[in-house]
């Protein structure tokens, strides 16, 4: 079912925006405060997605190994700082655990389903390389925010609790165990909902976006489920790896956890 | 088994809580810490416990140092008994999986009967048990851990004087262990062998 694609005019982008106005309206008549915040999101989203589509351009044109890497390399540590900002930790005990774990888990992910499962002759072929490793990326920044979040604000707000278990257990594995069960389930839940919904009662991006390129939707489909795979499997990697080696940092030599430094003051 | 405390001293925020605390522990001893609040009770116990680092001094166990190399057998010799913790458990018998002790489940229902509780108090909602009830099972889950020094901060806190006394007795039966606790309660203070008046 080759179809050629409707391009949208810029005119008909903007009166796209015009939608806006329902959420503003309820936001407005039960007075909650957003408003200003999804303006500024708005502006930032078109600013960035028409740069990142004058560059997506060249970069697809150039279609070379070192500029493909350094693209991911920037989102990579692009995320690795929202991680830290968003999940209101210093990032000076978080930048490197989170940098290498977010890029150990993409050249697994990479180099397993780009490599080995679809079998691409050009591994850093922008045109796999790109949207995948982003996607991936992409739900991973949301994964570790939820995950991070809440595993060092429990243990920050509860360390009476941790101190109870390790000093008691003289196990750390088993101290921790309650604020590791409780992130991992806070991160992977929503996802997990979606895995278990999705064809039912959520078309995701990605798969509607190839639809609307023109691609047979079984082609779709297998690439969607492809993806959906590759998503849980990293983001629970990267949740993980972050956690195991971040914790280095967040424990004095005592096993006693350093809150102070790790998380910041709650307003 | 015997606890040094050797020049212990802790200043928080330029300020000094205790300067240069010398006392030495022996099994079987009762001890506790008495003083008003803010003197620093519940921090020199959770010196002991290796939980808080003293700004000088060191507490030695049996000759061997509290430090990196030795935390994790001195922890195995501890047990810690909070004044008040909000646990992510539903009663007694979760907390005891929590901490994987399942096989001390026999021994937690005596001291629970020994502080005048039945057993079915180990299956009871935290959230629908006083203050007091929920004290006497999280006191006895650790009393069961069975290991030399229990310290106790605040063990009065939640306890009405008959409870108060049942615990007195329970510790008077438990031989051979250290007992250090933090507390200002008189009837506490009037029980133990010794007090160290910060």
């Amino acid at each position: 079912m080759e179809q050629k694609i409707i391009d949208l005019s810029f005119l008909e982008l903007l009166i796209s925006i015009a939608t806006l106005l329902i959420p503003f309206l309820f936001f407005w008549i039960y007075k909650i405060r957003l408003i200003k915040s999804v303006i500024i999101s708005v502006i930032r989203m078109i600013i960035q997605l028409t740069l990142v589509a004058i560059y997506l351009e060249w970069i697809f044109d150039k279609n070379n190994a070192w500029i493909n890497s350094a693209w991911i390399l920037v989102m990579l540590l692009v995320s690795v700082f929202t991680t830290i900002r968003r999940a209101e930790l210093h990032w000076k005990n978080f930048a490197i655990p989170l940098f290498i774990s977010g890029f150990t888990t993409i050249f697994i992910i990479d180099a397993f389903f780009l490599g080995y499962i679809i079998k691409l002759k050009y591994i850093f072929d922008a045109q796999y390389l790109i949207p995948i490793s982003g996607m991936l990326l992409g739900n991973a920044l949301n994964n570790n925010i939820i995950g991070l979040n809440s595993y060092y604000k429990g243990l920050k707000e509860k360390e009476e609790l941790y101190q109870f278990l390790i000093t008691n257990t003289g196990n750390k594995k088993l101290a921790l165990q309650p604020f590791l069960e409780t992130a991992i389930r806070k991160a992977l839940n929503p996802m997990i909902a979606t895995i278990s919904v999705l064809g039912l009662i959520s078309l995701p991006g990605m798969m509607t976006g190839q639809i609307l390129g023109g691609v047979d939707p079984s082609i779709a489909i297998k690439y969607q489920f492809l993806i959906m795979i590759a998503i849980f499997v990293g983001c629970t990697m990267n949740l993980f790896l972050s956690i195991i080696l971040a914790n280095k940092n967040a424990f004095d030599s005592y096993d006693n956890f350093k809150s102070d430094e790790i998380v910041k003051e709650i307003n | 088994m015997e606890i040094h405390c050797e020049n212990i001293s802790l200043t928080f925020q330029e300020k000094k809580i205790f300067e240069d605390l010398n006392f030495t522990i022996k099994s079987g001893e009762n001890i506790c810490i008495g003083g008003e609040s803010g003197k620093g009770k519940s921090s020199l116990l959770k010196i002991i416990a290796g939980q808080l680092k003293p700004t000088s001094g060191q507490i030695v166990f049996d000759a061997i140092p509290l430090n990196k190399n030795s935390i994790k057998s001195i922890r195995n010799q501890l047990i810690w008994i909070p004044q008040n913790i909000n646990l992510p458990v539903y009663n007694g018998k979760q907390l005891i999986d929590l901490m994987q002790i399942k096989k001390n489940t026999a021994l937690v229902k005596n001291y629970l009967n020994d502080l005048g509780l039945d057993n079915t108090f180990l299956t009871k909602d935290f959230s629908k048990i006083s203050g007091g009830q929920k004290q006497r099972i999280i006191i006895s889950i650790c009393l069961s851990l069975n290991k030399e020094i229990v310290l106790m901060d605040e063990p009065t806190s939640s306890l009405d004087e008959h409870a108060i006394e049942l615990l007195i007795q329970l510790i008077k039966k438990i031989k051979n262990k250290i007992f250090i606790s933090a507390s200002h309660n008189e009837t506490w203070l009037q029980s133990v062998d010794k007090i160290i008046q910060l």
